[in-house]
């Protein structure tokens, strides 16, 4: 039983924040257990996913500039599918969807579910804009 | 964590999930973990309503060419860059979670921390904006787009808010030596929110500032 301190002890001659950058590189592998017993990702692969999300928004950025020179159907889809695998990808490896129980993801996938359905309708009924040609 | 009591018979008592990674609860997993998949999944019920209605009234009413447009206020690459620091603080609210897992609670603290300034940077750049926006002539009842962008976008900023209150009270816990390792779900629920309210970001950025608007 931990009283919440610090667990890690810091030399004197350390300044505080020398182990931090070095945090990626000597914990690489280690992968935290959850409270609920399955392993997360290690910090490597958090930073990883990171550095795809990050670069994922940049080309979306390009690709929004490209309004004008190509068709903008194939504009929205583009940038649809785009913040589709941003988000798949902060729920499975930032929310722990692919490792945690599976009925958390059933419940989050039923609202999903629930929420394309109700707004589907909804612009079956009030038509879209967005995707006129 | 406390013994659950039980009268069942033996066969009934079988039928209990049990193991190392059972919660003793009825379903077997942990309530304050359903609590908040369920309430995030209600939330992308609410945050769908108006994400369809900002799409619904895109360009559609008369109302929406009065005052100033999207395409002469929007400034994609200002937003692009308060987008970047929230999808950072995902990343920080991980190697946060990461670190008060395998008991390393300064580290968690500096990531937590990190992750509400990324947070509250986030919420400085929409201050920003919707003050250019005001001062542009864009109003709350200027035309469609300003009703819905405003609610879209303010009650986005709103749940950052509660986001970053809510790490900073873990933060302030964690400081009194009340955020054990054992106690590491309570930052675990507070990370779903955050990439909750992340992943919602992505939608209303793509939506409100990427899409054509003609």
């Amino acid at each position: 039983m931990t009283d919440g301190t610090d667990l890690v002890t810091v030399s004197a001659d350390e300044p505080p924040h020398a182990g931090l950058l070095s945090e990626l590189e000597t914990l690489g592998e280690q992968q935290p257990m959850a409270a609920e017993g399955h392993k997360h990702p290690s910090p490597r692969q958090y930073v990883l996913i990171g550095v795809i999300l990050v670069i994922l928004t940049g080309v979306e950025v390009a690709t929004s500039y490209l309004e004008g020179h190509v068709n903008s159907n194939l504009l929205i889809v583009a940038l649809a599918l785009m913040a589709s695998v941003k988000f798949f990808l902060v729920a499975a490896w930032y929310m722990h969807m692919r490792m945690d129980n599976h009925f958390f993801r059933r419940v989050f996938v039923a609202g999903i579910m629930l929420a394309t359905v109700v707004y589907g309708i909804v612009f079956f009924f009030f038509s879209s804009t967005v995707l006129k040609s | 964590m406390s013994q659950a009591v039980v009268t069942a018979g033996p066969s009934e008592v079988d039928a209990l999930p049990v193991g190392p990674h059972a919660h003793d609860t009825n379903t077997g997993v942990s309530n304050p973990k359903l609590a908040i998949w369920l309430f995030i999944s209600s939330e992308a019920l609410f945050f769908g309503a108006f994400i369809s209605t900002y799409f619904l009234y895109r360009g559609r009413d008369a109302q929406y060419l009065k005052g100033p447009t999207p395409d002469k206020l929007l400034n994609i690459p200002f937003t692009s860059v308060t987008s970047f620091v929230l999808l950072m603080s995902s990343l920080t609210m991980v190697l946060a979670l990461a670190a008060i897992q395998r008991g390393d609670h300064r580290r968690f603290r500096i990531w937590l921390l990190a992750t509400a300034l990324f947070g509250a940077t986030f919420i400085g750049g929409q201050v920003f904006e919707f003050t250019e926006f005001y001062r542009e002539g864009l109003h709350l009842s200027t035309n469609m787009f300003g009703t819905t962008f405003f609610v879209l976008t303010g009650l986005h900023g709103a749940h950052v808010t509660m986001g970053i209150i809510w790490l900073l009270l873990l933060w302030s816990r964690s400081m009194q030596g009340r955020l054990p390792t054992e106690k590491s779900e309570a930052v675990e629920i507070a990370g779903l929110y955050w990439h909750f309210v992340d992943v919602v970001w992505i939608f209303i950025f793509t939506a409100v500032y990427l899409i054509p608007t003609h």
